[in-house]
C-alpha cells in the first residue's frame, strides 16, 4: 500500500464520520428551528384571530384558506375553564394537492365578553420531513465526494512536491547494492527532517561500505599470509618423507600430516577464490559452450569417481552457451558436477539436462531434503559432515552466479536437482 | 647447475635448498632484495627462484633489472599471489614460469628441471631416466625404440614420475598434479591406485628398467639403477 493511498484511505474515513455527525445534527437543529417558527406564527395568527373574533361575533366561524385554516366550536364552561394549550404535528388532507400532507395544528380556547368558551384549532402546513432528510442526505453526499476529489487532489500535489526527496531516497536505496561502485546521494531539500534522513543514510552507507571493504581485504590478507606457512609445512613433510630412517609407521603418519595440510591448502585456496569473485577480480569475458565443457568435466571426474559406480546420463536438448570468464565457468561446473557426484550413494545416477537456457543437475539422494535458505552458505555442512567437503563449493557457485545474470536454484522430489537458468 | 633461491622466509629457503641440493644442484640463497642484486650481477646461476615480496623491494623490479643486465638466467617466480593476473604481469616481464605458494617439491623439481632443459638444448627436449626417454613437447614416450602407448592421464603420471626420480611422491601431489583442479575436494584417492598400475603393468610389458614403487600409505617412488638400492634400506 502506497503511502498515498493510505493517507487518503484514512481521510476519507474521518470525513465520512464527521460527516455524518455533522448531517444529523444540522437536520435536527434545522428542524428545530423550522418547528419554531411555525409555531410561532400560529400563535400570531391566534392573536389575530381571538382579537378580530371579540371584536367581531361573526368571525366565531371556521376558516379555510390555503396557507392557514381554524376551527372554532363552543366549548361547555368546565372544560374551556381547565383548557390547556397544545401543538400537535398531523397529517391533513390537501385537496389541492391531493395527498396527505404534515400539518402544525395549534388547540387553544379563549373566552368571549359574554362568558362563554370556544375552543380555536388553528393548521398550517409544514415541512415534508422524508423530503426534507432525502435532500439534506443528498447534498451531503454531493458535498461528500467534492470534498473526497478536493483531498485527492491537495494530497497528490503535496505529496508529490513535498515527498520528492523521500521518494528519490528510497529509489537511491533501491540501487544501492553494497560493494559495488554506487552513485553518491544527491537530494537537495530545505526539510530538516529529509536533511536528517539523507545524512544519515550516507553515513550508514559509508560505514558499511568501510566495513566490508575491510572484511574482504582481511579475508584476503588471512588468506595470502597463510600461503607461506603453508608451504613450509608441506615442503618440511615431504622432505621429511625422502628421509632414509623414516619407518612404514611413519610414513603412514607423515602422509596423513600431508593429506591434513593439503585440505587447508584447498580451504585457503577456496577462500581466496571466494575474496576475487566478490571483489571481481575476473574479467575477460567470453562466450562459454556449457555442453561441451561439462562432458569435458565429466571426463576427468569419471577416472576419480570410478570407485563410486556412477552413472552419469547427460540430456542435451539444447546448447546452453553464456558469456563469462572462462575460468570462472569452469569453476562453476566443476562445483555443480562434484556436488552431485560426491553426494550420490554408490552405484547412484547422476543426470544432467542441458536445455537453451536452463541446465539441472539431478543425483540419487540418500536423505531428506536440504535445507534452501542454508546449502548456498560458507561452511553449511549437510546432516553429515562429509570429510572431502570444505563446505565452500556451493558458496563459490553462488557468488559466481550472482556476479552474472544468472540464477542457481534447488529443489527436491525424491532427488536432489540443482537448476542454473540464464535471467532474462 | 646453480640455483639461486630469493626468500625471505629463512625456514622456506632453507627447505627449498635441501630439497633442490639432493637433486645434485648448487643452491645458494638471497633473503633479500640487494644480495640477492649483488649476487646476480657477480655471478651467473642456470635458475633463479624469485619471490615478489621482499622486505626491502620487489621481485618484479629484480626481475627487471636482471633483464637489463642481459643475463640468460631461467626465472621461476614464487608467490603467495596466485592470481591470473598476477601469473600474466610476472610472466610478461620475463619470468619463465610462475609457481603459487604453496607448492609441492616435487612440483617444483619438475618446473626447475623443464625450464634448464628448455635453455639447455634449444632443439627436442627429452628426458631420460635409463632406458626410459620421455618428449613432453610431443607427448610420447619410448622404451629403448618401443614407443608406450598411454593416455593423457597416464602420460602426465609418467612425466611427473621421470622429473623427480628416486622420489617418494605422496599420491595427494600426484592427484593434484594430474587432475589438477577437479581433484580440489575429494579425499580418497582411489583412482591413482589404478592409474598408477596400468602404466606399471605399460611400462614392464615394454621392458623398462626403472620401476615405479607403491610406498604404503604414502605414494609412489620410480626407483632406477644405484637410486633404488640407495634410497631402500
Amino acid at each position: 500500500m502506497k503511502l498515498i493511498h493510505y493517507t487518503i484511505g484514512r481521510l476519507s474515513w474521518v470525513l465520512l464520520l464527521t460527516m455524518a455527525f455533522w448531517t444529523l445534527f444540522f437536520y435536527f437543529q434545522l428542524l428545530n428551528e423550522v418547528r419554531d417558527e411555525t409555531d410561532d406564527s400560529l400563535r400570531n395568527y391566534k392573536k389575530i384571530i381571538i382579537k378580530q373574533a371579540l371584536r367581531d361575533s361573526s368571525l366565531l366561524t371556521s376558516h379555510v384558506d390555503i396557507l392557514t385554516r381554524y376551527y372554532i366550536r363552543e366549548i361547555p364552561e368546565e372544560a374551556g375553564k381547565q383548557y390547556e394549550e397544545r401543538f400537535v404535528t398531523t397529517e391533513a388532507f390537501n385537496e389541492y394537492e391531493m395527498d396527505e400532507e404534515p400539518v402544525r395544528v395549534l388547540y387553544t380556547s379563549f373566552r368571549t365578553d359574554n362568558g362563554r368558551y370556544y375552543e380555536l384549532t388553528i393548521l398550517t402546513s409544514t415541512l415534508e420531513e422524508d423530503d426534507m432528510l432525502e435532500s439534506i442526505l443528498w447534498s451531503i453526499i454531493y458535498l461528500y465526494i467534492a470534498m473526497l476529489i478536493c483531498i485527492l487532489v491537495v494530497t497528490q500535489l503535496v505529496f508529490r512536491k513535498s515527498l520528492r526527496p523521500l521518494y528519490k531516497l528510497i529509489h537511491w536505496l533501491d540501487s544501492y547494492t553494497l560493494g559495488k561502485k554506487n552513485n553518491p546521494l544527491e537530494n537537495k531539500t530545505k526539510v530538516s527532517e529529509f536533511k536528517r534522513l539523507n545524512q544519515t543514510i550516507s553515513e550508514m552507507a559509508m560505514r558499511n561500505e568501510k566495513v566490508f571493504g575491510q572484511q574482504k581485504q582481511f579475508l584476503e590478507n588471512a588468506s595470502h599470509e597463510l600461503q607461506t606457512p603453508l608451504a613450509i609445512c608441506s615442503n618440511k613433510l615431504e622432505l621429511l618423507s625422502e628421509n632414509p630412517c623414516c619407518t612404514e609407521e611413519l610414513l603412514d603418519e607423515i602422509g596423513e600430516i600431508h593429506q591434513t595440510i593439503g585440505r587447508i591448502i584447498k580451504l585457503n585456496k577456496s577462500l581466496l577464490l571466494l575474496s576475487r569473485i566478490e571483489n571481481r577480480q575476473y574479467g575477460d569475458e567470453k562466450d562459454v559452450n556449457f555442453n561441451a565443457l561439462i562432458s569435458r568435466i565429466n571426463t576427468d571426474f569419471n577416472l576419480i569417481y570410478a570407485p563410486k559406480e556412477l552413472s552419469v546420463e547427460i540430456k542435451e536438448e539444447g546448447i546452453f552457451s553464456f558469456r563469462m570468464n572462462e575460468t570462472l565457468s569452469q569453476v562453476l561446473l566443476t562445483n555443480l558436477l562434484k556436488n552431485a557426484l560426491i553426494h550420490s550413494p554408490n552405484k547412484g545416477i547422476i543426470q544432467i539436462s542441458i536445455r537453451a537456457n536452463e541446465i539441472v543437475f539431478s543425483n540419487t539422494a540418500t536423505d531428506a531434503p536440504l535445507n534452501t535458505e542454508k546449502i548456498f552458505l560458507r561452511f553449511y555442512h549437510a546432516s553429515d559432515k562429509k570429510t572431502e567437503s570444505t563446505g565452500l563449493g556451493l558458496a563459490i557457485v553462488k557468488s559466481i552466479v550472482d556476479s552474472y545474470d544468472l540464477q542457481i536454484h534447488y529443489f527436491y522430489d525424491g532427488k536432489h536437482h540443482f537448476s542454473l537458468k540464464k535471467i532474462r | 647447475m646453480k640455483i639461486l633461491i630469493i626468500e625471505d622466509e629463512d625456514n622456506l629457503r632453507k627447505t627449498l635448498a635441501t630439497s633442490l641440493e639432493k637433486e645434485r644442484f648448487i643452491v645458494e640463497h638471497a633473503p633479500d632484495f640487494q644480495t640477492a642484486l649483488s649476487k646476480l650481477n657477480d655471478y651467473d646461476y642456470d635458475c633463479v627462484l624469485l619471490d615478489i615480496m621482499l622486505p626491502d623491494g620487489n621481485g618484479l623490479t629484480l626481475l627487471q633489472e636482471l633483464k637489463k643486465m642481459h643475463k640468460k638466467e631461467s626465472v621461476i617466480i614464487i608467490s603467495a599471489k596466485d592470481s591470473l593476473e598476477d601469473k600474466v604481469y610476472g610472466l610478461d616481464v620475463g619470468a619463465d614460469d610462475y609457481l603459487a605458494k604453496p607448492f609441492h617439491l616435487a612440483e617444483l623439481h619438475a618446473r626447475v628441471k623443464s625450464v634448464i632443459r628448455r635453455k639447455q638444448n634449444e632443439g627436442e627436449l627429452k628426458i631420460e631416466v635409463e632406458n626410459l626417454k620421455v618428449y613432453p613437447d610431443r607427448h610420447s614416450a619410448f622404451v629403448g625404440e618401443q614407443e608406450l602407448t598411454l593416455n593423457r592421464k597416464e602420460f602426465d603420471l609418467l612425466y611427473y614420475f621421470v622429473t623427480n626420480p628416486g622420489r617418494l611422491i605422496h599420491k595427494g601431489t600426484l592427484a593434484e598434479a594430474v587432475w589438477g583442479d577437479c581433484i580440489d575436494q575429494a579425499d580418497s584417492y582411489d583412482f591413482i591406485y589404478s592409474q598408477v598400475k596400468n602404466l606399471r603393468k605399460k611400462m614392464k610389458l615394454a621392458g623398462a628398467l626403472p620401476e615405479i614403487r607403491a610406498v604404503y600409505g604414502f605414494g609412489y617412488k620410480m626407483c632406477y639403477g644405484n637410486s633404488s638400492t640407495e634410497n631402500e634400506k
